[in-house]
């Protein structure tokens, strides 16, 4: 073991940079929750378990999460697999818009929805129009709805995990299979999904935690559906901190069952080596199939992009003037000269880009090496560390932003003299946290993907440990590392959860901006800020896909 | 290939060295406050052209947000001024020892409600709660004038309310309209009653305030209860087709309060700000722009805007101390036996 001072220096950064950010901070919200009125007790716990309310909540949480992994594996894979495998025409262009949800900032995404398909929206108006009912088609309330934000936002998480496993894969096994006489179900369900399995977990796992850690949908399309979030939310604004934080905890608890078995569920991978042979896409020739591929294809992409067009729309339109009309009556270029014209208009933006990304490359850094040491090594702690990193995604924003910042709020010796509330370096940091998991799944169903021989044969032939990093496992790894972070950067464009209890007037996100504009009724500003950010988070996802999909294989 | 990611991380450090140096030159004032950006930035505008070499900052946060924000920050105070919550939150907040006692210079010209026995918060504004409808939805003789005329079936699946559970203003109308009716009996009963009629009639409670007005505008439900301020916004700013009547048997009054943070580094500055917001001449400044009535007592009515001429505010008497003791219950209740049971 030549490496091991090499392994231990990378988990000792590891292990320093989890139990600072996220194992002191949330051991205040455990040791809470034992508490009531400053005293040890377990009436917190006894509460949740008599109370129906909280029971019925944890049940609507945890079945809904399910369904949104179900729903979004379906449709990510689906999108993934077509885009991938079939050749028709305007492919590019729909394979290019798929991830677009992924640039609704949550904030603007639900208000959009709302125009589009509440009540009074446009769709919703239209149809009434159309076959002159007297009362909606539809109410954009309850599970229903809840689930098909979820869908709208998660999917995404299983195209891109997908989508770039697709790209690392090794097309000669398919080959291979195929002129051995295999049939399409067996090659699908014997090679393609074993080796896709990494990804299926990694985006299964951040959707489920994700959507039982998700506040915005349930708070406005919830209806009276009890749901966790919701619940904690409530003991919070009704002064009962401790009943809280024990809620917090049976919510982290049911995500990291899922996490646990998720990963023990999860054995080696067949065998992929990495080899040369790319896809090759099947034309379709058939004209029916090709119409109706089209025709879905065009359906699905004019869902998608839908809620973009409506921010568009609202950006333009007159503040005020849109009641009654399906459409906004009056367009207007002042929502834009408004928000130029205020000197302080470009501050949130330079704020976000920057903190976000720095987060983004602080969890691309840490990743690399802990993704490492997480899928090839073994040692005792190992799975506690994974469990580690995926707590700050589990958990409701708000409960991550109150504990880390009463933990940094005043120089401790069990702080180590860190004080980071009030500072700029708090949101970074806790964006950081939030976003590790996007990358470092990402990384790890990338090296799991990999055979774990390809390194033993390279240091075998004598390569140096770096050498192996630099020519054999960085390339493999890196594109799943880089379409993380993009996600990463993407996600923290967007936050306000945990920003709005933190944030400090130089660190002003433009999550805050858009929620400030709401409540003043700008909803015209509000939209040409949400522009903004949907512009510079497609960017940041462009470049993301660009640097992921270049051929790195040809560095071996 | 290698090239670009070295170039990556050498754009991502510039950007951190970027981040890092700020600069500090002025003494800098922070407020923490939810009455809007625009308010804000007129105060800050106004005060920082009297006081050149100070420059005000301020976050625009609810002021839930705010009262999480004071706690927490309370071994390391960041902010000096918190500027907007009712009555009740700054009287949790100054018991919570949140608050450093300060007695403005016109600290007699409230009222005995309007202020801190320990001078630790002081009344600013008052807002009353309003009946809010769509004038273009309804016809004159359907306005409702007063609270009780909600309860009339011909509002079932019209009336559209603002999530109790979360808005210190819907709170406040909620638990007015159980104490109007406490005296009697010395339970909540009657008021519980009451909330179950409005409950048949409403078809929505709504996350927060924009959509609850949106919503109203859009013509999604006809009526609403909510506060002056945001409806005047909205109808003279927004330009919604929306109109408000103050109740005809009275209004609860939320008393809006200022107050300075313990712990305030620039205390001298925090009492200098505290009393520039609250002079005659920016008391009827947020009475004219932004529609907030003054609290002072010794303000010329003459002077006051023509919109608060114009209307008339019977205040509703409500038990403080009541009010404070009971409310997290009744809400409970509510949230568990009254919403949604009444109109299915």
């Amino acid at each position: 073991m030549r490496d091991k001072p090499i392994f231990i220096f990378f988990l000792l950064i590891v292990c320093l940079v989890l139990f600072w950010g996220v194992f002191y901070p949330n051991l205040s919200v455990l040791l809470t929750s034992f508490q009531q009125k400053n005293t040890w007790s377990l009436a917190n716990y006894k509460e949740i378990f008599i109370s129906p309310l909280i029971l019925r909540a944890t049940f609507n949480s945890f079945w809904i999460s399910i369904a949104t992994v179900i729903g979004s594996a379906i449709v990510g894979g689906a999108m993934a697999l077509i885009f991938h495998f079939l050749e028709f025409p305007g492919r590019r262009i729909f394979a290019a818009l798929a991830p677009l949800p992924l640039l609704m900032p949550p904030l603007i995404g639900v208000i959009a929805f709302i125009f589009l398909y509440g009540e009074s929206g446009i769709i919703s108006r239209v149809i009434i129009k159309t076959f002159s009912l007297t009362s909606p088609a539809w109410q954009l309330n309850g599970p229903g709805a809840i689930l098909a934000v979820h869908i709208y936002s998660f999917y995404a998480y299983f195209y891109t995990f997908i989508s770039t496993s697709l790209n690392n894969l090794d097309y000669s096994l398919l080959d291979a299979a195929r002129s051995l006489g295999a049939s399409r179900q067996k090659i699908f369900f014997s090679i393609l999904l074993p080796l896709l399995k990494p990804a299926l977990i990694g985006a299964s796992l951040l959707t489920f935690m994700n959507s039982m850690a998700s506040f915005s949908a349930p708070y406005l399309f919830g209806g009276g559906t009890p749901m966790l979030t919701l619940q904690i939310f409530n003991a919070k604004v009704g002064s009962q901190w401790e009943l809280a934080m024990a809620e917090s905890v049976l919510l982290a608890i049911l995500s990291i069952f899922a996490l646990i078995w998720l990963t023990y569920n999860q054995e080696t991978t067949i065998g992929g080596s990495k080899g040369t042979a790319s896809i090759t896409r099947r034309t379709i020739t058939n004209f029916w199939l090709k119409l109706t591929t089209l025709f879905v294809t065009f359906i699905a992409i004019t869902i998608i992009i839908l809620p973009l067009l409506t921010l568009l729309l609202i950006s333009f339109a007159k503040d005020g003037s849109w009641t009654v009309e399906i459409l906004p009556p009056s367009y207007t270029f002042s929502n834009y000269e408004k928000v130029f014209s205020n000197p302080r208009f470009i501050e949130p933006i330079y704020n976000s880009l920057i903190m976000s990304a720095l987060s983004a490359a602080g969890a691309f850094f840490f990743s690399l090496p802990a993704a490492y040491l997480f899928t090839r090594t073994k040692f005792f702690g190992q799975k506690a560390l994974i469990i580690l990193t995926m707590i700050p995604w589990a958990l409701p924003g708000t409960v991550l932003g109150l504990s880390f910042a009463a933990s940094f709020n005043e120089a401790k010796w069990s702080n180590g003299g860190i004080v980071l509330i009030g500072t700029f370096w708090i949101l970074p940091i806790l964006y950081f946290l939030r976003t590790l998991p996007l990358v470092l799944r990402s990384t790890q169903a990338n090296l799991e993907q990999v055979d774990a021989n390809l390194e033993g044969a390279s240091r075998s032939l004598g390569a140096s440990f770096f050498y192996t990093l630099r020519h054999v496992i960085l390339p493999l790894i890196l594109p799943g590392a880089i379409s993380g972070t993009a996600l990463a950067f993407a996600t923290a464009m967007g936050e306000f959860v945990t920003s709005v209890i933190v944030y400090v007037p130089n660190s002003r996100p433009i999550s805050i901006e858009i929620a400030a504009q709401l409540r003043a009724f700008h909803l015209g500003n509000a939209a040409v800020y949400g522009v903004f950010l949907t512009i510079i988070i497609a960017i940041s996802l462009l470049i993301g896909r660009r640097l992921s999909s270049t051929k790195l294989s040809n560095n071996i | 290939m290698s090239r670009r990611y070295f170039l990556l991380i050498f754009i991502l450090l510039s950007i951190l060295s970027l981040a890092t140096c700020q600069k500090e030159s002025k003494t800098s004032l922070l407020i923490y406050s939810p009455h809007g950006t625009e308010l804000l930035e007129a105060m800050k505008a106004r005060f920082e052209e009297k006081n050149p070499q100070v420059e005000i900052q301020f976050l625009d946060l609810s002021s839930q947000e705010i009262y999480d924000r004071v706690k927490l920050e309370r071994a390391n105070t960041q902010a000096d001024i918190w500027w907007g919550a009712s009555a009740i939150t700054f009287g949790q907040a100054a018991e919570e020892g949140l608050f450093e006692p300060y007695k403005p210079t016109w600290a007699d010209k409230v009222t005995e409600i309007a202020r801190d026995s320990q001078d630790r918060w002081y009344g600013t504004f008052q807002t009353p709660e309003v009946i809010v409808y769509n004038q273009t939805a309804l016809k004159t003789e359907d306005i409702p004038k007063d609270w009780d005329d909600l309860l009339d079936p011909k509002w079932k699946g019209r009336l559209i309310v603002r999530d109790p559970v979360r808005s210190d203003t819907m709170r406040t109308i909620f638990g007015a309209m159980i104490l109007r009716q406490w005296s009697a009996a010395q339970t909540p009963d009657a008021g519980y009653d009451w909330l179950r009629k409005l409950d048949a009639n409403t078809k929505e409670y709504t996350v927060d305030g924009t959509l609850l007005l949106q919503k109203l505008a859009r013509q999604e439900g006809v009526v609403s209860l909510w506060d002056l301020p945001d409806v005047a916004l909205a109808i003279n700013r927004q330009k919604m087709p929306l109109e408000f009547v103050i109740p005809a048997s009275g209004t609860p009054l939320v008393i809006d309060g200022i107050a300075i943070i313990k712990g305030t580094k620039q205390l001298k500055l925090a009492q200098e700000f505290y009393e520039f917001v609250t002079t005659e001449e920016n008391l009827l400044l947020a009475a004219s722009e932004f529609y907030h009535p003054p609290l002072r007592t010794d303000i010329d009515k003459a002077k006051l805007p023509d919109w608060l001429r114009k209307i008339e505010i019977k205040p509703m008497p409500v038990d403080q101390t009541l009010y404070k003791t009971n409310i997290q219950d009744w809400m409970r209740y509510w949230d568990s036996q009254i919403r949604n049971q009444n109109n299915r």
